[in-house]
């Protein structure tokens, strides 16, 4: 976009990078459920869903890649894991069908809160993007809210399992809304339309009556985003990545 | 499949308009479960302008074939009512028509 200067460019370039990789790192994740999900049409649904974040991120690197000259699989595949910049919430591994269903509804909720915001963005692709990506987030919230109730009333070890998982991934939960490099620049150019801590009041101000309505404890005092919490992976998903990449480097270059 | 899975019948429209076809059958504990599941096997694609998603015991089966299949001739119960085709050939012949337009008019 010629009429972007530089600085605000990079800074696009990364909000378009944090969100990619959040649905495409989850993506993967939870595609491992494919064939060992809890019943048979669960199964299905959950690999939908994550063919359908796999789906959202091609969408994003594409729109990176109309920025930047680059191409989208290379954005995807092509680089070390320290590259990557999903939020900490989705650096854990798929876990138990209770941890997953934790994480999906603290990502699906501040997904959401994060698309409202973006389908009002100046930068016409992103906001259009965004508004599409809202039509099918519906359908993942309306699915991990009904998930989370079933595990809260289906009796004391899915309840225990949720909760115990809820907690452990409040706080990296918090980094998806981790402030961005050149996020001044992007409320300038008003391609984000509100401060990134501002959709983290928001998504807490939403869950948190949420949790109460729904009889589970109250969580931790929200701590503040890691300032790593978008730079800093770990083994687990080391692994996750030299899986997701092996065809790629097999023949890098390759063309099917 | 759990114990308290249900058989649920779906029903698809492909366009507006279109009569509700029977699609296939989903498992789910209920009905919030079982609309999910057959929005992700009948719906995904864009291939539904919308379901019908009925639970199994809800639907009152007929297959009597002593009420369905009688053994006698009922084809003029048939909404084509009786075969008259001989008899409308034979009216053609007494009145020496034949031509196309002419057969249109007599109705064939």
């Amino acid at each position: 976009m010629s009429e972007l200067d530089a600085a605000t460019g990079d800074a696009l370039g990364e909000l378009l990078l944090a969100m990619a990789d959040d649905e495409f790192v989850l993506g993967f994740w939870d595609s491992e459920w494919t064939g060992i999900a809890p019943i048979l049409e669960e199964d299905v649904a959950m690999s939908s869903v994550s063919q359908d974040e796999i789906g959202h991120a091609k969408a994003l690197y594409e729109l990176l890649a109309d920025l930047t000259g680059q191409d989208s699989d290379s954005i995807a595949f092509g680089r070390s894991p320290d590259g990557y910049r999903h939020a900490a919430l989705m650096n854990h591994p798929r876990t138990d069908w209770a941890f997953t269903i934790a994480r999906r509804f603290l990502y699906e909720t501040a997904d959401a809160v994060r698309l409202e915001s973006l389908a009002g963005s100046s930068y016409e692709p992103l906001a259009n993007l965004a508004r599409k990506m809202r039509r099918e987030e519906t359908y993942h919230l309306l699915h991990f809210d009904l998930w989370l109730r079933r595990l809260i009333e289906g009796g004391p070890d899915s309840r225990n399992r949720l909760i115990a998982a809820l907690q452990r991934l409040w706080a990296d939960a918090q980094g998806v809304f981790a402030p961005l490099a050149g996020e001044a620049q992007l409320l300038a150019a008003r391609i984000l339309p509100e401060s990134i801590e501002a959709l983290r009041q928001r998504w807490l101000a939403r869950i948190t009556p949420r949790f109460v309505e729904l009889g589970l404890p109250a969580m931790p005092a929200p701590p503040l985003p890691a300032p790593d919490a978008r730079t800093l992976h770990g083994a687990d998903f080391g692994w996750l990545h030299s899986e997701f990449t092996m065809v790629a480097a097999s023949e890098a270059g390759a063309t099917w | 499949m759990g114990v308290k899975d249900k058989v649920w019948e779906v029903f698809r429209q492909e366009a507006e308009g279109d009569p509700m076809i029977h699609g296939g059958s989903v498992r789910a504990p209920d009905e919030e479960l079982a609309t999910h599941y057959a929005r992700e096997f009948y719906g995904r694609r864009q291939e539904s302008e919308r379901l019908w998603i009925v639970p199994r015991e809800a639907i009152t089966e007929l297959d009597d074939p002593d009420l369905l299949k009688p053994p006698f001739d009922r084809s003029f119960k048939r909404p084509g009512g009786f075969l008259i085709k001989h008899k409308l050939e034979a009216a053609r012949e007494r009145a020496g028509v034949t031509d196309e337009l002419t057969r249109e008019e007599l109705g064939e």
